[in-house]
């Protein structure tokens, strides 16, 4: 029989293609032929084990989904709604992640991550954002924005030192480019970083504010652990883009909580805070990469930012969806179920089919996307400019079919409804994205 | 005590998927539809790893006993935390046929190979229920058993298990070797961590065919066809007990 309620199933293990999935170091090239390349070898393993289809790619990917989905539904999902109402950071689920070897899902094994690329990252993102988008949001910060940019821009020294406790969850991460008068303008940031004489030290003097860091706080009056800092080495009269990286612990001196920010409309269960900086010692090994080069680091980071964002508001609309759809059956009016009226069925299936289109871009470009190189933004861009907008629309489809219950907390879609408007403004606004692609098109004088 | 533990695992459809009747009528659709590890398996799975962790067994090995897919659920148990895995191969047209008289010979065979000091198997399968090939095994190799375990603890003399009977709970007590089949409470299965998931892919899976195991599969049964259950009729209400049992007594319920 089926009497299996509340069983946990586990799903197949991955395979030895997962060489071929690990970031290829030795494709160095700057044209597009790389990507063909990548792909040829992905191809190679496609048709020998292609099990799934572009959302799951290799039995790899299907084994993470599908581990990922029986958690989600037994351990995120009833938590959500009551952090949301709180505004409280779940920690122990946050430690949780770190159990199942997602906290540092792109960094390398040998700094304690799981190694594993961009579609990866995706499916992790967008599995998790279906029950709890706001944790998923902090849980996106940490692993993506501080845990992947070290490991890909830090020296040995820097990921040895960071990035095990990152990846165990004992420390918890961010990072900070925004500040309150610089958003979308993130390279007109003010914050500067002087480095003192080597006499007194050499320590780098960060003086500033930062602000919608998400980790910035993991409660009231807690900072997090530790972040990724920008600032502005270069003189504001000279090149705009001399920008520096540096990482920062909450226990340095001159680093303080300015304060948690409180009364999101979404995004509630993750801790987002502004950040002070005044004359805050940052040792000089803590330099990220090159001097005034940071902009490059920024770029490429941004990439896989904007693909896992995306991937939070691909789970978001495919729950909205799963709750109208069920709905439309339940519930009954004038004599029939909700599905029988054309304008429910204009809800629902244009909601399937924009969030299929979305869903289809966003795990192609992270097909294409090489964590270890920029040069995807055309299409990482595209993806959240898509994506964001779409599981906003298919939120407020899916509140309007559950009428007066979609607008009730325990109905979950008025959560996910006030969690997906978040995504056209965090990680790069509508406005950013549109600026960004219309100048990758410039260079493009016919599309494939 | 170190035993050496063999645990068996089945590829089954996925729980929560809609089984659809194959217009043929002579089974169900497979072809394209999501197919996990048999929860009851999970669990033996788990309460094996679980042993080995207590330092109560040296070693757990997972047996499937079907098509070369069933590799997928042997490297689900790998991730969970086995040691190693052994599939005996089976054709699709073979494994039509297979039933628990078929996989109770097959695991004696790899037990005797293998040397196991204990089997764990998941209590049924959740596509045909059979509940009888952890008896049958236990029966071809002369070995005790302890079916519907809720609770499996070794000690010196050997197993002390609680069993979930009709009438509530029964403990025994058997000697080693012996056959456990897993119950629904026995434990909670753990979930594959990407860790564990990558170290699988390093541990050791092993193909065997029937021949190896010394087994050959003769047809025992025809599926005469198989249906969807009766559509549920609409009931009827009445307004008090007396309709109601004069309703009862029409149907001839009663």
């Amino acid at each position: 029989g089926r009497g299996l309620a509340s069983l946990r199933v586990i799903d197949p293990a991955f395979i030895s293609v997962f060489g071929m999935l690990s970031r290829s170091r030795s494709l160095i090239c700057p044209f597009r032929v790389v990507r063909r390349y990548q792909l040829s070898r992905l191809h190679c393993v496609f048709s020998r084990r292609f099990t799934s289809d572009l959302f799951s790619p290799t039995e790899e990917h299907t084994s993470l989904r599908n581990s990922l989905r029986k958690w989600v539904k037994s351990d995120v999902e009833d938590q959500a709604l009551l952090f949301n109402k709180e505004e409280k950071f779940n920690q122990s689920l946050f430690k949780k992640c770190a159990e199942l070897g997602l906290l540092g899902i792109t960094a390398e094994e040998k700094y304690g991550g799981s190694e594993l690329d961009a579609v990866a990252a995706v499916i992790a993102n967008e599995e998790i954002s279906y029950s709890d988008p706001g944790f998923c949001l902090s849980y996106l910060a940490h692993s993506t924005l501080f845990v992947n940019n070290l490991s890909q821009n830090g020296s040995s020294a820097q990921k040895e030192k960071y990035l095990p406790s990152a990846c165990s969850g004992d420390t918890i991460g961010g990072m900070c480019m925004s500040e309150s008068e610089t958003g979308t303008d993130a390279l007109a940031m003010t914050m500067t970083a002087v480095r003192e004489d080597e006499s007194k030290g050499g320590n780098w003097i960060l003086n500033g504010g930062k602000m919608w860091i998400t980790n910035g706080c993991v409660s009231d009056d807690q900072p997090g652990d530790v972040f990724l800092v920008y600032a502005r080495t270069g003189a504001k009269d000279q090149q705009r883009d001399a920008i520096s990286q540096f990482i920062v612990e909450s226990s340095f001196k001159g680093f303080s909580l300015g304060f948690k920010i409180k009364d999101k409309c979404g995004m509630r269960s993750s801790p987002t805070a502004g950040l002070v900086f005044d004359e805050c010692i940052v040792p000089a090994e803590n330099l990220v990469g090159e001097i005034g080069k940071a902009h490059r680091c920024m770029m490429q980071n941004l990439e896989i930012e904007r693909l896992v964002l995306a991937a939070m508001s691909l789970g978001i609309a495919r729950r909205c969806i799963d709750e109208m759809n069920q709905y439309a059956t339940d519930r009954l009016s004038f004599g029939r179920p909700l599905r029988d009226h054309g304008q429910i069925q204009r809800h629902l299936s244009e909601s399937y089919a924009e969030y299929m289109a979305a869903r289809t871009y966003v795990y192609h470009a992270a097909l294409h996307t090489d964590l270890n190189e920029p040069g995807h933004r055309l299409d990482t861009d595209g993806s959240k400019l898509v994506a964001g907008p779409m599981a906003k629309r298919v939120a407020d489809r899916a509140m309007q079919v559950l009428g007066g219950n979609g607008y009730v907390g325990e109905f979950v879609v008025e959560r996910l409804w006030r969690d997906s408007k978040l995504l056209e403004i965090g990680g790069g606004t509508n406005e950013a994205l549109q600026m960004n692609i219309t100048k990758e098109l410039k260079s493009i004088e016919k599309l494939e | 005590m170190s035993l050496k533990v063999l645990v068996g695992c089945k590829r089954v459809i996925d729980y929560a998927v809609k089984i659809r009747v194959r217009p043929d009528k002579l089974g169900v659709v497979t072809e394209g539809v999501k197919h996990s590890m048999n929860p009851f398996d999970e669990i033996a799975v788990e309460e094996a790893i679980r042993l080995r962790e207590a330092k109560k067994a040296k070693e757990v090995v997972v047996v499937s006993c079907g098509i070369a897919q069933a590799k997928e659920t042997l490297r689900t148990a790998l991730a969970m935390g086995a040691d190693r895995a052994i599939l005996v191969e089976l054709s699709p047209k073979e494994y039509e046929i297979m039933t628990p008289a078929h996989v109770s010979k097959i695991l004696a065979a790899v037990a005797k190979m293998e040397g196991s000091d204990l089997i764990i198997l998941g209590k049924q399968a959740i596509d045909d229920d059979c509940n009888a090939t952890a008896q049958m095994t236990a029966a071809h190799l002369d070995w005790p058993q302890a079916t519907s375990a809720s609770k499996v603890e070794v000690t010196d003399a050997g197993l002390t298990v609680t069993r979930e009977v009709d009438g509530g709970l029964e403990v025994i007590t058997t000697q080693l070797p012996a056959v456990v089949s897993a119950d629904l409470r026995l434990n909670e299965p753990r979930y594959a961590t990407l860790p564990n998931i990558m170290k699988a892919k390093k541990k050791k899976m092993t193909t065997l065919s029937l021949s190896d195991v010394g087994v050959e599969l003769k047809e025992h049964q025809t599926v005469v066809s198989v249906e969807e259950p009766p559509v549920r009729s609409a009931g009827i209400k009445v307004k008090d007990v007396d309709s109601l049992i004069a309703a009862l007594k029409q149907a001839g319920r009663i």
